[in-house]
């Protein structure tokens, strides 16, 4: 795309992809005038807010020179950094990871709390998930845990569960501990739903699961209800689970108490449906590429998110390497977020933002370097939910901002 | 930059040079012929063995599946962790570690020492397939390249089964290879990793899956043409029925005669030769089969070396990881079905010396290295890190190398085994000049690489010289110098500098009427638009691109 349009003739941009939530829509339709955007077509109230930028002409400009110095400064006497927020394309991921290398520190993503949650379950003993287009074309069971997935992922009954499937001769969805809205409710059309309440104060989700995970992998367990939901009422679902050809059970994790029992619980039951039909675990989250940074520590590191480079070498540990737990330790924060105006976590020490122009802070940086957004102002790639397929964001506009790769390679200091 | 290596002793089996004494000479990354003009740098070799670098056809070395890995296998990485650089001054350089799944700049690194300069992944999903090429950006110092797993997508099999004519398998084909910046064809499990997702829990060569009318053997063969047709170099690189299982020797013998003479790659054949005689009702039958490549040129094959210790197994072949779950050690497992494309599965395993089953698994894979008689037609793997991680090839050439060592070693395994191998009775000795072929004559000229595998001029400046020693393992634990496009990267078996590699893909010309149907497919089907599935060449090694090879159709 150009700028250089006229402002009284918008341009209007098709198959726009959008990088925010992680469940990869592509088909956004966004009207750019000068530099202003407007989506004005196929995106959920996240993208619509995330993507709309309206030039007042008040915008923030590039930091200056001197700004960069400070940032090279307070990196220079830093003993202990904390990279976090990371919300980044993978080239500024990259470049986060090539910083790191020089001044070490540790690195995590401001999401990742629902991601490690997961992992408690899938690095014990790992699990059987499937992804998006499966889920699309073969899911005729899909149960959800906790809270209805639109809040946090707008189109996600659109994407994962339209009208039209290959294989699914019909669409049937169980939740359990939520209730589902108005917009999941259009979104799902004529597909049957069951809504199991566990969820009010005295419910017990975990509970309700293991429970259901037990029915299906028998023997069945003693008692009139669990977690606050009839036993009937469990046994209905397992019995609708063992009889889809393709089970599929969703969570947030980052949206339920208690989540890696969750996971376990819900690895545990697509295990044991595994023994005699389909069935696979779908989880929820990877908003601002957490997935895509995490893959890229994966394979540049061998550790995902709340690693540590210490000295000549790097460790992983999920609880001493959250930030938070990394903040008690650390003498710097860097945080980095280029795809929403998330302002860092309180710091007693220095701190560094390398973020979206409109963030407010409770307490001013001491170096603030405003970036553009990927799949606004810059290409670059982000990663779905799933962790396999990976998406090319493009720029809607002339950035008079840097990526996030561009201003933190201005930050390594010559080797 | 011109190069010159005095005194070595040149060993280019593509050109017919067995350890013949010369000087080999390099201009800006290119072989070229010797000249008396000054050279900016000579090495005097002393008599050192002159090879072009190493190439391994297949070796999982990027993809989801590698992550994956690396995820549930943290005890792997922590084990071994990042190597003291101190020819790097002690710094941390972003090199990570691992062994079974090391990191990607580990694994350039490892490669290099070994004189490795060109490594493919064999198993790219469409889907993950943007995320294998940033993944090879990252590794250093070896020209890479993918082969893209087709077969079970549902788009060819609805194709296949509506008797779409070949033409147009061919353009989705020639399509897929474009938009997935892949270099050949690999099929995992013909239709079985389809069949899987309609809960078939296996799948044999004339077996219809269970929603489509196709069976293994239909997609076996529509493929063969397809790539034959669009004159990909490399022949289909096929993973087959059964793996795994005791009896798949007659699914390998039926799968070489479905062939009827056209050219077929079989990869880690030791993983489907087995038999179901003897009292454990598991048996080599490396025998047969390798009497049955002997007798058919059309055939080539990779082996898969089973070696003992802890790894990872990471396939596309979730049917057969699902059904090898329970083999799992540490008991964890990770099994995906992806994207109406494949799956994936990640079991780690352990293959121990005293266990019945895995050393007879070691015996197989040393027999059909032993009994397949042309060194054009079998590749030096160990499928990393199926059978063992790649570090281990120096151990492996060993062992084909010094029949003594090899007997002195199975002396040592499950007594049961040995038993029931004929390998001590096997008197064969591998030569330099066949190891050479092996691992880089015979993997250029079988994947169209007319400019590698070999040291005439023209040639890349890959290069690895290797001193001579009777203990061949240490032989090739350590390449004396190593040179990546003329640059050198490896001195004394230390990585002393960092080279970027190159991505190979192919190209072919294809009918442009499949995209309407691929446009509309992906964008109802799968969820995500055919141009946003695409990957443009800027995307490849960091915004340098592939390195295109352009095939020419027309035969069949």
């Amino acid at each position: 795309m150009n700028g250089e349009i006229s402002a009284g003739a918008p341009l209007v941009v098709n198959d726009v992809v959008c990088g925010f939530c992680g469940l990869g829509c592509d088909d956004l339709v966004v009207e750019v005038t000068g530099r202003d955007v407007r989506p004005t077509a196929s995106v959920c109230p996240e993208a619509a807010r995330l993507l709309r930028r309206l030039d007042t002409g008040a915008g923030i400009g590039p930091a200056s020179g001197e700004v960069y110095d400070q940032a090279r400064i307070l990196l220079g006497s830093a003993r202990a950094p904390v990279f976090a927020g990371l919300g980044a394309d993978v080239e500024g991921g990259r470049a986060i990871l090539d910083l790191a290398a020089r001044t070490g520190g540790v690195l995590d993503h401001a999401a990742s709390g629902g991601l490690f949650a997961n992992y408690a379950a899938a690095q014990r003993t790992g699990w059987l998930s499937t992804t998006l287009a499966e889920v699309r074309n073969r899911c005729d069971v899909l149960l959800v845990i906790g809270e209805d997935p639109t809040a946090a992922f707008g189109r996600f009954f659109e994407r994962a569960l339209p009208g039209q499937a290959l294989f699914a001769a019909s669409r049937h969805v169980i939740v359990l501990g939520g209730a589902l809205g108005a917009q999941a409710r259009r979104q799902l059309g004529a597909a049957r739903v069951t809504e199991l309440a566990a969820g009010d104060a005295d419910g017990d989700p975990v509970a309700a699961l293991s429970a259901l995970a037990q029915l299906v992998a028998g023997p069945p367990p003693r008692g009139s209800s669990f977690g606050g939901v009839a036993a009937e009422a469990l046994a209905e679902a397992a019995a609708a689970l063992k009889g889809a050809a393709y089970a599929v059970a969703t969570w947030n994790a980052a949206s339920l108490e208690r989540a890696d029992l969750v996971a376990e619980r819900a690895t545990r039951l697509i295990d044991a449906l595994n023994a005699t039909t389909r069935a696979g675990v779908f989880p929820l989250g990877g908003r601002d590429n957490i997935i895509g940074i995490n893959q890229l520590l994966l394979w540049r590191l061998g550790y995902p998110l709340r690693t540590a480079i210490r000295g000549d070498g790097s460790e992983h540990d999920p609880a001493l390497y959250a930030t938070e737990a990394a903040l008690g330790d650390a003498d710097l924060l860097v945080w980095v977020s280029a795809f929403r105006p998330e302002p860092p976590p309180e710091f007693d020490g220095p701190v560094i933002v390398i973020g979206h122009p409109d963030t407010e802070f409770a307490t001013p940086p001491d170096v603030f370097i405003p970036v553009g957004t990927p799949g606004v102002d810059h290409a670059g790639t982000v990663f779905r939910m799933d962790s396999i397929v990976s998406l090319p964001l493009g720029a809607l506009r002339v950035a008079t901002l840097p990526s996030v790769a561009e201003a933190v390679r201005r930050l390594v200091p010559a080797r | 930059m011109r190069i010159r290596l005095r005194g070595g002793r040149v060993l280019d089996p593509a050109n017919g040079e067995n350890a013949v004494a010369r000087d080999v000479e390099f201009l800006d990354g290119r072989v070229v012929a010797a000249t008396r003009e000054k050279a900016d740098a000579e090495y005097d070799l002393g008599g050192a063995i002159v090879m072009a670098g190493g190439i391994d056809l297949h070796s999982h070395i990027a993809g989801g599946k590698m992550n994956l890995a690396r995820l549930l296998m943290q005890e792997d990485r922590r084990a071994y962790p990042e190597p003291a650089l101190p020819q790097f001054s002690g710094s941390f350089c972003g090199c990570g570690g691992g062994r079974a799944v090391p990191t990607a700049h580990a694994t350039g690194c490892r490669y290099a020492e070994l004189g490795y300069t060109t490594v493919f992944e064999p198993a790219m999903l469409g889907s993950n397939a943007r995320s294998a090429h940033l993944e090879m950006a990252d590794i250093p110092n070896l020209d890479t390249g993918a082969y893209l797993v087709l077969g079970n997508d549902d788009f060819i099999l609805r194709l296949i089964a509506a008797g779409a004519p070949q033409e147009e398998i061919n353009a989705y084909v020639g399509w897929m290879l474009k938009a997935t910046q892949a270099f050949a064809i690999k099929i995992v499990n013909p239709g079985g990793i389809n069949a899987f997702k309609f809960n078939a829990r296996s799948l044999n060569l004339d077996e219809a899956n269970p929603h489509y009318p196709v069976t293994p053997r239909n997609v076996l063969t529509t493929l063969i043409r397809a790539v034959t047709e669009l004159g990909v170099p490399h022949p289909i690189h096929l993973h087959g029925c059964n793996l795994g299982v005791p009896g798949n020797d007659e699914t390998t013998l039926a799968t070489i005669a479905a062939t009827e003479g056209r050219r077929l790659h079989l990869t880690h054949l030791q993983f489907h030769s087995y038999g179901t005689e003897g009292d454990r009702r598991f048996s080599s039958s490396a025998a047969r089969i390798a009497a049955m490549v002997n007798a058919n040129p059309n055939i080539s094959v990779d082996v898969g070396q089973v070696m003992f210790g802890q790894t990872v197994t990471a396939s596309a072949d979730y049917m057969a990881q699902y059904r090898n779950r329970g083999f799992a050690s540490p008991k964890k497992s990770i099994g995906m079905d992806i994207e109406l494309d494949a799956g994936c599965g990640v079991v780690p395993f352990e293959y121990r010396d005293k266990n019945f089953v895995n050393a007879l698994q070691w015996a197989i894979g040393l027999e059909l290295f032993l009994l397949v008689e042309d060194p054009w037609r079998i590749f030096l793997t160990t499928d990393h890190p199926n059978g063992g991680p790649f570090t281990t090839y120096p151990h492996l050439i060993r062992l084909l190398m010094d029949r003594d060592f090899r007997n002195a070693q199975l002396a040592t395994l499950n007594k049961a085994a040995q038993a029931h191998t004929l390998l001590a009775q096997i008197t064969r000795e591998y030569s330099l000049e066949e190891i050479a072929i092996l691992t880089r004559a015979a993997p250029a000229r079988i994947l169209g690489l007319t400019d590698k595998g070999h040291l005439a001029p023209g040639a890349v400046a890959d290069i690895a010289v290797h001193d001579e020693d009777a203990d061949r393992e240490a032989m090739f634990s350590r390449a004396r110098l190593v040179f990546k496009d003329g640059r050198l990267i490896v001195r004394d078996g230390e990585v002393v500098d960092l080279a970027p590699g190159t991505t190979h893909v192919v190209r072919t010309d294809f009918d442009s009427a499949i995209e309407g149907k691929l446009d509309a497919w992906f964008d109802q089907t799968v969820g995500l638009k055919a141009k946003h599935f695409a990957i443009a060449d800027g995307e490849l090694r960091g915004g340098r691109g592939p390195s295109v090879l352009n095939c020419v159709g027309g035969a069949s």
